[in-house]
Order: C-alpha cells, then structure tokens, then sequence
C-alpha cells in the first residue's frame, strides 16, 4: 500500500521526503490523532460548558429581550395562572420567578434556600411559584401540584406548598398518595371535604394548565427554573451562597 | 496460503480496531456531554424524560470529588488511544485494550445494578454508555479470541 502511494507521488522532491519521513510518520500519526481527539474533546467540553452557564434572556413574542424591569404578566408570551401565588411585596425590586414540581428532588433542595432568601431580603424581594409538573417523569407530580392549588383555594396555598416540599421523600415513592395530601389539608386547618373536591376541580386543572403554558413559553424545559427579573438564572448559581450574590448584584444595579 | 489468512486476519483485526475507536468516540461525546450537564447542574435538573435527576444528584454520581461521568471519558479516551495505537502496530496497546474494556463493562454492570436496585431510576444518557460499553467488549473479546 505504501509502496502504490510511493509510485503516484511524482514528484521527486516530495518522494524523497516521504522515504524520509514515511517511518517517522507512521510513528508519530497515532499520537496526532490522540492529540487531536483530545484537543476537540476539551473544546467541545468548554463550549457546552460556556452555553449551559450563560444566563439567558427571556425573549417575549417578538423576540424582544426584556429590560430589568420587574417579572409582570407582560414577561413571556402567556401570563400563567391568575393571581399567581407569590412572596413579598409587588413593587419589590427583584422578582424570583420559580418553576417548580413538587416532586422533583432538587426542586425540595432549592425549597429552603428560597425561604431563606425570602427572610433575608424581605420587602426587597417578590418570589412566585409556577406550576411545572413533570409527566410523566413523576407519576404524582399532578396530584401534589393539584394539592397545593386546591389549598390555595383556601388561601393556603404557601402552607401546603412548603409540607409537600419539607414531605417530598415520606410520599414520592407511595403509592397512594390522596390520604397523605388529606392529612396535611388536615394540618394546615383547610376544610378537607372541600380539599378533596377541590382537587379534581376544573378550577385546579386550569391553573396548572396556564403555569404550564406559561412555562412553556418561557421555553422551560426542566425544575427548578428560576428567572431574576425575566433573566434565567443558571441551575448553578442556584445555591444560597451564589443567588445571595445575584440578588444583591440585581438590587445595586436597580438603584 | 498462511501468509494471506494472516493478512486478512490483520486486516480483520485493523478493521476491529477502528470499530473501537469509532464507537469509544461515541461514548466520549456521551460522557463529556454527561459531565458537563453533571458541573453545570442541568442533568440534575428535573426534566420531562425521568432518571437523569436522580441518578446525577444520587451520591453515586460522584467518586473521590469527580463526577463519576468524567471518569468514564477518560477511560473512552483511553481505550480510543489504545485503539488508535494498537492500529499502527503498538503491541502493548493491543494487549491492554481488551482488559480496560472488560474492566469499563463490569463498572457498567455494577451501574446498572445501581440505577435498578438502589436508585430506582435510569438515566437515558448512562444507559447509552452501558450500551457503548458493552459493544466495546464484545468487539474485544473478538480480538482476544483472533490472537
């Protein structure tokens, strides 16, 4: 093989060069290739790695970037469910936007970290949870999520909210979870009969039906999502520590 | 007539290594893509497809402060290399790939057994390396047996 590709170099110079050179290639081609793998394996790793972190302008219908005007109904194409359920004054400065499934593991991790922001920053900071149920990842994601707007029919929403989320390992893997959501209604002091009907309600089922539409127009694809005021935050700036950092940068750049 | 069934069996076993190296690569881009959705958080992330959250955020996912995903394009890469080098004639190279191979399929077995009996969840992503893995090993015990 070697010796046919020999006879079609025609020209001397470059024959010479490759009985030269042709051992010395054949010695040294595999290691450029590996190294040309590995340089487009670490170039591939950092681009996904670079878009994954960027922090992503929500874009409404017509492909406008929002200002850093506070999340209002007007942000996204769908405005979700009203009254959305949230946390903190209107007129807040930054706005959390969470959707969330009350199934989904990290979404009970990001759970306390939103309440200690919600302590710390007080009357500077508007949290609101959208209803994002994964099906049919999570077999009761629906029902919890149904739990949680039948109990904000009675103006409970935030407290079934939080035992769903504190809960979330004693009823994700039971199989019938309808007598556990019954207890907390029960704890929480909401008329249970009411829960019950409440849960199958159209009422229910329109609610979650509009955060959905909401957060598919937001182009959510998983939970948590957070948007700060209409921008995605990235899943790693999530933890306390990194989202403390954000709210703070939000709220010197809003003064 | 030895001297042209040794040719085609070279030939044989050239052929067995760029299939290797093909499908290593395969598994190197689903393991980079495994990690960096493992740094980054996304895979952790709750998506409509189950598994991936779960299996990603499980203590499992991670071995000695590494995301156990980036372990594996390592040895993707390894056994690429090895593939590459057996190819242009490195014996030891061809002797070492089909014991990282068989190594890389029982660490998959062991994963498996994992993300069914432990974890009750699969990750798409982790089956598709199993997968890879597997064909990796079938593909070396086919060199083993020509030597």
């Amino acid at each position: 093989m070697a010796a046919t590709f020999l006879v079609r170099l025609r020209q001397p110079s470059l024959q010479l060069w490759y009985e030269t050179n042709a051992d010395h290639m054949k010695r040294i081609l595999p290691f450029i290739i590996i190294l040309l793998v590995l340089g487009v394996a670490v170039g591939s790793a950092y681009y996904l790695k670079r878009s994954a972190t960027d922090v992503h302008p929500v874009t409404n219908t017509n492909g406008v970037a929002p200002t850093t005007a506070p999340i209002t109904a007007s942000t996204g194409s769908v405005p979700g469910a009203e009254p959305a359920h949230t946390l903190g004054p209107t007129n807040a400065p930054v706005h959390l936007e969470e959707f969330g499934d009350f199934e989904c593991p990290p979404c009970g991790l990001l759970h306390p970290i939103l309440i200690q922001m919600h302590g710390e920053f007080g009357d500077r900071l508007q949290i609101t949870f959208r209803e994002f149920p994964l099906v049919p990842a999570h077999q009761h994601a629906i029902a919890a999520a149904s739990a949680a707007e039948a109990a904000g029919l009675q103006g409970k929403f935030w407290e079934m909210h939080d035992l769903l989320y504190e809960n979330q390992k004693n009823w994700h893997e039971t199989f019938d979870v309808r007598p556990i959501f019954e207890g907390y209604a029960k704890q929480i002091g909401i008329d249970v009969e009411r829960f019950k009907q409440d849960i199958n309600s159209e009422a229910v089922a329109q609610r979650i039906f509009q955060d959905g539409k909401r957060g598919h127009s937001l182009n959510v694809k998983g939970t948590p999502t957070v948007f700060m005021n209409g921008r995605e935050i990235p899943f790693e700036s999530l933890p306390a520590e990194k989202l403390r950092v954000l709210i703070n940068a939000e709220l010197s750049g809003s003064k | 007539m030895t001297s042209v069934s040794s040719a085609a069996q070279s030939k044989r076993r050239n052929l067995i290594y760029i299939l290797i190296a093909l499908f290593s690569l395969c598994g190197l881009a689903d393991a980079i893509y495994l990690t960096i959705e493992h740094i980054t958080g996304q895979s952790v992330r709750c998506t409509i497809i189950a598994g991936c959250s779960e299996v990603l955020s499980s203590p499992y996912a991670v071995v000695a402060g590494y995301p156990l995903a980036s372990i594996g394009a390592l040895a993707y890469f390894s056994v690429f290399s090895l593939a590459i080098l057996a190819l242009f004639g490195y014996r030891i190279a061809g002797q070492l790939l089909p014991l990282l191979a068989i190594a890389m399929c029982l660490v998959s077995l062991w994963l498996i057994y994992l993300q069914a009996f432990v974890i009750h969840a699969f990750c798409q992503f982790c089956l598709i390396s199993a997968a890879v893995t597997f064909v990796l090993t079938g593909l070396a015990i086919v060199l083993w047996r020509m030597k």
